[in-house]
């Protein structure tokens, strides 16, 4: 044999395969994916579906809902947002986004390209430490698609400086060169090269069919545990019955501790020698003063690009816990005001703050989840927001809220503003 | 600033292939650019070390350094009359080149401020090699060691981070030429499979193992662990099983990957595993699993010591000096692996199984129990594959997380 022919032998095999897959992969795919493994998607809360678009953007069309949230996303109990919507046929159905650890720039990296008119957001006060998005929970959400979406419709507004600035304190983000090159083009206020972009539309091209291709091979079927969660509602929706079903499920899982959390949690999470180092852990606490708001900024001002009325939900932490850990109530109250005076001083106005019921009973699946009958008194607010017609809405974007001063100011008007009357609105 | 470790994804490979492509060329043609060669091994290994790692990068250039005084100091000595060799001196020379390892060893166990770390990545396999030649020094099988070679055979990049270990006079008798034309295509092809195969074994099945079962086996182990005898259930088992795919496709992908980029260099870096799961005992495990670590050890340690012993007369009978030896061995490792209790038991664990092995072999040998057939050697294979997941299920730390640790979850 020639040496040329041998040659070919070892090489050719891997040019052409080479050849084939960036063929493969550049080419404008399109596809459909099917009623139900969009279902299953929606309710998977996987980790591709957060990272994909595709299925977001197709589900999004037929009457999906995203649901951006955190770890009280995961609490599948019969009260469940998912749960309700599927056993009373509504016109709406929750795609979940979110899982622990998911906080604003990760949600606000997600929410590229993929608009919806409607959104519910659950925010959590304990995203609001000293750090805000830890890198680490990050690099578990970060999508080079939705970063290169990111990049290509960044503008020289302070909004994308500041986002382009914060990706790139992600390790995960900085290892990829290409991208962060880009980013502290953007972080400086400057427009891409020309080249540049093309490389980027194409890198952006073959990542979004790796999403389509890829994604829903690993979806979680969650349909059975739903449906089994449902048999226990009555079948006709009224609140009075879910409130009896709810109270019954929670008081069969929540025995055998103190903190009337599920029993479940209690034994795996918490075992005695955890619980001791525990006690009066969390007096110092803070959730004033944190990078977070700034991030949050950034979700609002995706919202208010893609016109998305958005129901906002921030939840309380179990009362009984709270004492135990020494967290002070005070300090968290603060922390919701503050959150509250950024949404509501920039027209987002449908707040439902649950922040002073973590001592209602059965309110709390663990220690700062929701659960029965806290998911089935936020469902009041869904359901009403749901119903209600969709119009365009109007913000007043503030951009003071990227600032270091926002982010460290502790003193914030006084919302006044009371769950009757963002019921009243919505019902309206 | 860009920063690359060795072979951590897809990226890596292709900007290394783009960078040797010249050398491979000229290799092709019968000629090795050797300046070349030089500048994309210190552009590589700069890239390893700068950013945020660029303390390891200082530490390696001082590490170096002194490895060089040491050498070539010991070197000098050797010289000197042609026949000094005095046994303390040779000592010292070794404790002077072990004394850097020894100290990133140690340094974890003794009380420190946080965030103050020492060493850096690879400071285990440069170790291997100098105090390999400074031992063949003394042996004379070396004679002068060539600054020039040496610095290329510390830094040899493709294996810096993890191995294999090579050897200096092998090393030394493939960098200075360029193989012949067929001999390189071969080896060319070689490169391909091997790269191939890495990519089938650390980012496929590595993942698999590791990324994607492993930590869901893992929490169902100490879930399910609650309340059991030493939070034992099956699922440890299972994590047993799994653990010991990680580690071999982990550890036999990324050695694949160094073997491939060294043909590709036109340099033979030995091959570091060898079908290590069909081994039918124990000792031929060793003989098969990260090989050229245990041929360190077995030629730098276990011979070593046993001829110290037996010029020394420490332990007459020949058959509890090999077994004396084989703890030494072992237990050396473990220290080398790191101090701690799993390290230690995983180290006497497969000291005695050697041990329990030989006087199996033995017994055997005199009684004729039993004749070799293929039912007997499925048994071997069997019973040996066990015995070494159960010595990588303590290897893994698992059971110290399991046993000793509260798992905080959120």
């Amino acid at each position: 044999m020639k040496n040329k022919t041998k040659l070919w032998l070892i090489f050719g095999p891997i040019i052409c395969a080479a050849l084939l897959l960036i063929g493969i992969f550049s080419l404008p795919w399109e596809r459909t994916f099917s009623k139900g493994s969009l279902y299953q998607a929606a309710a998977s809360q996987t980790k591709t579906v957060f990272k994909g678009k595709d299925m977001r953007q197709k589900a999004y069309k037929l009457g999906y809902v995203p649901f951006y949230g955190s770890s009280e996303l995961s609490r599948f109990d019969n009260m469940h947002p998912t749960v309700l919507a599927t056993k009373y046929r509504r016109g709406y159905m929750p795609f979940l986004l979110g899982a622990a650890g998911s906080q604003s720039l990760a949600q606000y990296q997600g929410m590229q390209d993929a608009p919806s008119k409607k959104a519910v957001m659950v925010i959590s006060p304990q995203w609001f430490t000293q750090e805000g998005q830890d890198p680490a929970a990050f690099s578990l959400y970060y999508s080079p698609l939705h970063v290169t979406d990111f990049i290509l419709n960044a503008q020289d507004t302070e909004a994308d400086r500041y986002a382009a600035r914060r990706f790139l304190k992600m390790d995960c983000v900085k290892s990829n060169h290409v991208l962060s090159h880009a980013l502290f083009e953007i972080a400086a206020g400057l427009e891409l090269p020309k080249t540049e972009r093309y490389y980027l539309l194409w890198r952006r091209r073959m990542y979004s069919n790796e999403d389509r291709f890829f994604t829903s091979f690993q979806l979680r079927d969650r349909l059975p545990k739903i449906e089994q969660q449902g048999k226990s509602l009555p079948d006709k929706y009224s609140y009075k019955g879910l409130l009896k079903v709810s109270n019954q499920e929670a008081k069969r899982n929540t025995r055998g501790n103190p903190f009337g959390i599920r029993t479940g949690f209690y034994r795996k999470r918490l075992n005695p020698k955890l619980l001791k180092r525990l006690k009066g852990s969390q007096k110092k606490f803070n959730y004033v003063q944190s990078p977070e708001f700034s991030d949050l900024e950034l979700v609002l001002n995706q919202f208010s690009k893609d016109k998305t009325q958005v129901l906002f939900v921030i939840p309380p932490v179990n009362a009984k816990w709270r004492k135990y850990t020494g967290l002070s109530q005070k300090m968290y109250e603060k922390s919701v005001n503050k959150i509250k005076h950024e949404l509501i001083s920039q027209g987002f106005d449908n707040i439902y703050d649950l922040s002073q019921m973590g001592g209602k009973k059965h309110f709390m699946e663990d220690t700062i989840h929701l659960g029965w009958n806290g998911w089935l008194y936020m469902d009041q607010a869904v359901k009403a927001f749901m119903k209600q017609k969709y119009v365009k809405p109007t913000y007043a974007l503030n951009d003071y809220f990227f600032t270091e001063d926002w982010r460290n100011t502790k003193t914030v008007p006084k919302v006044a503003l009371t769950n009757k009357q963002v019921l009243a609105n919505l019902k309206k | 600033m860009i920063n690359l470790q060795p072979y951590e994804n897809p990226q890596y490979f292709i900007y290394l292939l783009v960078a040797l492509l010249p050398l491979v060329i000229g290799l092709y043609f019968g000629k090795r650019y050797k300046w070349y060669e030089a500048a994309i091994s210190l552009l590589f290994l700069f890239f390893i070390f700068d950013a945020d790692k660029w303390k390891q990068g200082v530490t390696l250039i001082a590490y170096i350094i002194y490895q060089f005084a040491v050498t070539f100091a010991y070197q000098h000595y050797r010289q000197k009359t042609g026949k000094a060799n005095k046994t303390w001196i040779f000592c010292t020379f070794v404790v002077l080149a072990i004394l850097p390892l020894a100290a990133v060893k140690i340094w974890p166990v003794v009380p420190h401020k946080a965030g103050i770390d020492i060493g850096f990545l690879g400071i285990s396999y440069l170790t291997f090699k100098t105090v390999q030649v400074v031992m063949e020094l003394r042996d004379g099988t070396i004679k002068k060691v060539d600054p020039i070679t040496y610095m290329r055979f510390l830094l040899f990049f493709p294996t810096i981070s993890s191995g294999p270990i090579d050897r200096y006079r092998r090393f030394a008798k493939d960098c200075d030429k360029a193989p012949e034309r067929e001999a390189y295509i071969k080896d060319l092809g070689l490169a391909v499979k091997y790269l191939f195969q890495g990519f089938l074994y650390k980012f496929i099945l590595g993942w698999l193992f590791g990324t994607y079962w492993l930590p869901y086996l893992e929490a169902q182990a100490i879930i399910a662990g609650k309340g059991m005898p030493l939070h034992l259930s099956w699922w440890v088992l299972g994590v047993m099983y799994c653990y010991s795919m990680y580690l071999f496709f982990d550890f036999a992908g990324y050695s694949l990957f160094a073997v491939s980029i060294s043909y590709f260099m036109g340099i033979h870096t030995p091959m570091n595993f060898n079908k290590p799961f069909a081994a039918h005992n124990i000792k031929e495990f060793w003989n098969r699993w990260h090989m050229t670590l245990s041929f360190w050890f077995r030629d730098f340690i276990f011979m070593r010591f046993t001829f110290f012993a037996m010029k020394k007369r420490l332990i007459k009978n020949r058959v509890r000096l090999s077994q004396i030896a084989y703890i030494v061995n072992f237990m050396v490792m473990a220290v080398w692996h790191g101090i701690t209790w799993y390290y230690m038991v995983y180290g006497l664990y497969h000291a005695f199984a050697i041990i329990i092995n030989d006087i199996w072999l033995r017994y055997k040998k005199k009684h004729k129990l039993v004749k070799h057939n293929k039912f007997t050697e499925a048994v071997a294979i069997f019973v040996t594959f066990n015995v070494v997941c159960l010595s990588f299920l303590i290897f893994s730390g698992f059971l110290d997380n399991l046993w000793f640790n509260v798992p905080l979850g959120k």
